[in-house]
């Protein structure tokens, strides 16, 4: 294997995006991938900043960014590569046909799969649940068989949620599925991207549609980027609008296919499968990691490598003793307040940051991980994403936002 | 002796985020199959004392791998659900078809047939008359297909008329496979010529039988058991002597890599596994280590390559092709996903439609590419794409070959 510029380790949201920014730097990049990603679980929706330290939600992002504590990762990263990186995302989605809305100067509103509305930053055009405010008349649409999805529920909790000044009317679509399993979003996706089942549902919503409604779906409308969302906005002549979805979300999918394929015209080589295990240090810098099947490791050479691997929830960051965690692969300095009583905080939806999610590698303002004085302890290794400490993605709504700014400020470094 | 980590207990790591579900390409092909997570991990989680309890969709299952290459936990979803068929067949023999029964043991048929004088050609002329006259499908065989023809000389037999080099110092020992051997020998002899032009001597062993990938996707798993046990001596008798064992089948060498010790947990097994590699895999390494004989092509024909799903499963990326592309070969990889084959699964009549559901976006993907030649590791994923297609198709290491000739 010839030797790159950049390797980058890991394949969620911050690894592609590593890839994607240094290969825009005209460097020739590998990707070591194992695994999915997180994208099949998170909606392929990017929240910046939910809510605040104190728990109090955020209306711009961009201010509330500006505000947090020291140890934050977006401190680390700075509003300027914020920025960036958004206007960089936007223009990868877009470039491969999947625009995304919204801005860092306020929250954009997604409707859940159980109808209550929940904030993020940037979403695909078919998620914009802020089309439903306007409309008189709210059509929802079920599909028969289809698992996870009680429409009758998503009804109930949007009327509480908008009001009760609109109408909301509830349709059932018969997809005439004949299989022995539960129906996905994803089997009623693929059976939309078909020309047959794509006039089947039409001619079944058609008479709810018109002017003043606004449709509501499972996320359903075809895997492939706002294909099927174009056409039937334009079909229907009324706003159509995707809920968030249970895992395999499809829009998780679509955005990692999209991102997929412009790392393919980018002609960045992945390598599936290929877990990196260990680091071949020279002095205060990487040369190359280890990496591959069960069998044998193969070799990978880079002048600099970029840690994407997730942090403890994708394996990145490893915990075989209490209080003994670890960075498995540069075995780069983790910052934890590894105190038992401290570790979890009971209430598991209570307003505090839970010590063990804001467990990660420790890093000054280039990215690179640092010691207890502050050295940068590895010269060109850096790192992105859920691997960073100082963060608890799950309760303050920032886990693709810090992935996203991260990976540009570690890729342009 | 058996090994303390074993993939049958890997169940325990699924947290059923539904990432394989996501990806498996029957389960978006056929809604009666239900998928990775439920017929593998969790079924055998559920699955107690009783071995006729049995999850029916089970059968639909094609061992494609994608399921594993894309969990992130490690867990070895495909060889669960082989090891639960097994179970199944165990306690229900009877329900084994004469299509399982063929299709597994296609060595056998093949063995019998060389020792019959003309028995390749008769064969070959039964199965043209068989599929003229519809009687393929009645032995639970896919009428669509045409089966791959017996070669007239069995690798084994060509490999014996090779005049190689005199004076190789170096040596590997070569595992054809079934399909090389029988139905596409040349693959084995461009295979010959690339390594005696790197310096190495080509040794044959006739004790390797079929790697056994057929009989355990067939529920043959006993059988599998003694094919692995007899291949892993062998391996490990040369790995004592220094000479490594090259694979040019993709499914070969997943099987003696990583599925023998998957399947069966034997130390002797994980130990043979290290003396393996496939045939890109071993070149590159010498290209690494600057002793791969230099070639450059001039030639500005297009080709297309598709990475066989046990190649993809191996974690080394597709070394073929970065080869290729270093000599100065136009090549682009499809990246079309699974070709819906699995080496014998579509030739099964009941499978033959999720199979050509499957391949349909590759076969999009390599009519629309104007390219020469369809390039592919893999013996019966070519199958598939001459059936989906009308490309004509090649093994890498006949391109590598037919460049050092030049
Ligand atoms: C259920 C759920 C819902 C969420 N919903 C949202 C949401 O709505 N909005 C939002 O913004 N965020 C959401 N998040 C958070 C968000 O998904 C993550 O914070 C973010 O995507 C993390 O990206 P990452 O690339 O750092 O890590 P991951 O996505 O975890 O990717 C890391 C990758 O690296 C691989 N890897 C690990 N070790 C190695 C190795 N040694 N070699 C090679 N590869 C390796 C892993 O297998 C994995 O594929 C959600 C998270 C979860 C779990
Ligand atoms: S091996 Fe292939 S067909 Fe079987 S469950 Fe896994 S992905 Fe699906
Ligand atoms: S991908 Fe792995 S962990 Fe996820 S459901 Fe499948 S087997 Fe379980």
């Amino acid at each position: 294997m010839s030797k790159s510029d950049v390797v980058v380790i890991g394949n969620g949201f911050a690894g592609l995006m590593s890839a994607l920014v240094s290969a825009d730097q005209g460097k020739k990049v590998t990707l070591l991938s194992y695994g999915a990603g997180t994208f099949p679980l998170n909606s392929g929706v990017i929240d910046v900043l939910g809510y605040d330290d104190s728990g109090k939600a955020v209306a711009n992002p961009a201010q509330a960014v500006g505000a947090v504590a020291d140890e934050h990762p977006y401190k680390k990263i700075g509003t300027q590569a914020l920025e960036e990186s958004v206007k960089f995302f936007q223009d990868v989605v877009a470039a491969e046909g999947f625009p995304y809305v919204g801005s860092l100067n306020e929250q954009q509103w997604l409707i859940t799969g159980v109808g209550t509305l929940k904030p993020s930053c940037l979403i695909p055009e078919s998620m914009q649940g802020s089309k439903c405010f306007e409309a008189s008349e709210i059509v929802l649409v079920g599909v028969k068989g289809l698992k996870d999805y009680y429409v009758d529920m998503v009804a109930e909790n949007l009327a509480k949620e908008l009001g009760n000044d609109k109408k909301y009317t509830v349709v059932t679509v018969d997809p005439h599925y004949k299989g022995a399993r539960d129906l996905t979003t994803k089997d009623v996706a693929s059976w939309m991207d078909t020309d047959a089942g794509y006039s089947d549902f039409v001619s079944q919503v058609k008479e709810s549609a018109g002017a003043g409604k606004v449709i509501v779906v499972p996320q359903i409308l075809g895997l492939k980027g706002n294909v099927v969302w174009k056409k039937i906005v334009a079909e229907l002549g009324c706003p159509v609008v995707e809920t968030t979805a249970m895992p395999p979300s499809v829009n998780g999918l679509r955005l990692r296919d999209v991102l997929l394929s412009a790392l393919k015209k980018k002609g960045i080589t992945v390598i599936e499968n290929s877990k990196a295990e260990e680091a071949v240090i020279e002095g205060s810098k990487a040369v190359a990691v280890k990496a591959g099947g069960e069998v044998r490791l193969q070799t990978y050479n880079a002048d600099k490598f970029i840690v994407a691997t997730g942090g403890f929830y994708s394996g990145g960051i490893t915990m075989r003793d209490f209080g003994e965690a670890k960075e498995v692969i540069f075995g780069l300095p983790i910052e934890c307040d590894c105190v038992e009583e401290r570790w979890v905080n009971k209430q598991l939806f209570s307003d505090k940051k839970q010590t063990f999610a804001k467990t990660g590698v420790r890093v000054d303002a280039t990215l690179r991980g640092v010691n207890e004085s502050g050295n940068v302890v590895l010269q060109n290794v850096y790192v992105a994403g859920r691997n960073l400490s100082g963060y608890d993605f799950c309760f303050e709504h920032s886990g693709n936002g810090v992935a996203l700014a991260s990976a540009y400020k570690a890729a342009k470094a | 002796m058996e090994l303390e980590e074993r993939a049958r207990d890997s169940a325990d790591n699924c947290i059923a985020c539904t990432s394989c579900v996501a990806v498996c390409p029957v389960t978006k092909a056929n809604p009666d199959y239900r998928g990775p997570k439920l017929v593998g991990p969790a079924h055998n989680r559920m699955h107690f004392s009783d071995e006729s309890d049995y999850e029916d969709s089970l059968k639909l299952c094609s061992n494609c791998k994608n399921c594993d290459i894309t969990c992130p936990n490690g867990v070895s979803v495909a060889t669960l659900n082989m090891l639960e068929r097994a179970k199944y067949y165990k306690a229900h023999p009877e329900k084994h078809t004469q299509a399982d029964q063929m299709l597994s043991h296609n060595f056998q048929m093949a063995d019998m047939l060389k020792s019959i004088p003309f028995g390749r050609s008769c064969a070959n002329l039964g199965m043209s008359i068989g599929e003229a006259m519809g009687m393929m499908g009645a032995m639970g065989i896919a009428p669509q297909r045409k089966s791959p023809r017996f070669a007239t000389k069995y690798f084994r037999e060509l490999y014996k008329e090779i005049k190689q080099p005199e004076g190789l110092t170096k040596e590997v020992l070569f595992f054809p496979g079934c399909f090389i051997d029988v139905n596409d020998p040349e693959v084995g002899v461009a295979f010959v010529k690339v390594m005696n032009a790197n310096g190495y001597k080509v040794l044959m062993d006739d004790r390797f039988k079929c790697c056994g990938s057929p009989l355990v996707v067939g529920g043959y798993l006993d059988e599998a058991r003694s094919h692995a046990d007899s291949n892993v001596a062998v391996i490990n008798e040369y790995a004592a002597k220094n000479i490594p064992v090259i694979a040019c089948c993709t499914s070969c060498s997943l099987m003696l890599k990583a599925e023998y010790t998957e399947l069966f947990a034997q130390e002797e097994m994980a130990q043979a596994a290290k003396n393996v590699y496939d045939a890109f895999e071993f070149l590159t390494i010498l290209a690494d280590q600057g002793e791969l004989k230099k070639v450059q092509v001039s030639s500005d024909k297009k080709f297309i390559y598709h990475a066989p799903c046990h190649l993809r499963a191996q974690g080394m990326g597709m070394p073929a092709v970065d080869l290729l592309k270093e000599i100065g070969v136009n090549i682009d990889s499809a990246d079309a996903g699974c070709c819906g084959m699995s080496g014998s699964y579509g030739f099964h009549k009941e499978n033959y439609e999720t199979s050509m559901k499957i391949g349909s976006e590759l076969f999009d993907k390599i009519n629309a590419s104007g390219a020469h030649k369809v390039v592919c590791d893999c013996g019966t994923c070519r199958e598939q794409i001459k059936h989906g297609t009308n490309a004509k198709t090649t093994h890498p290491i006949q391109v590598l070959a037919k460049a050092y000739e030049q």
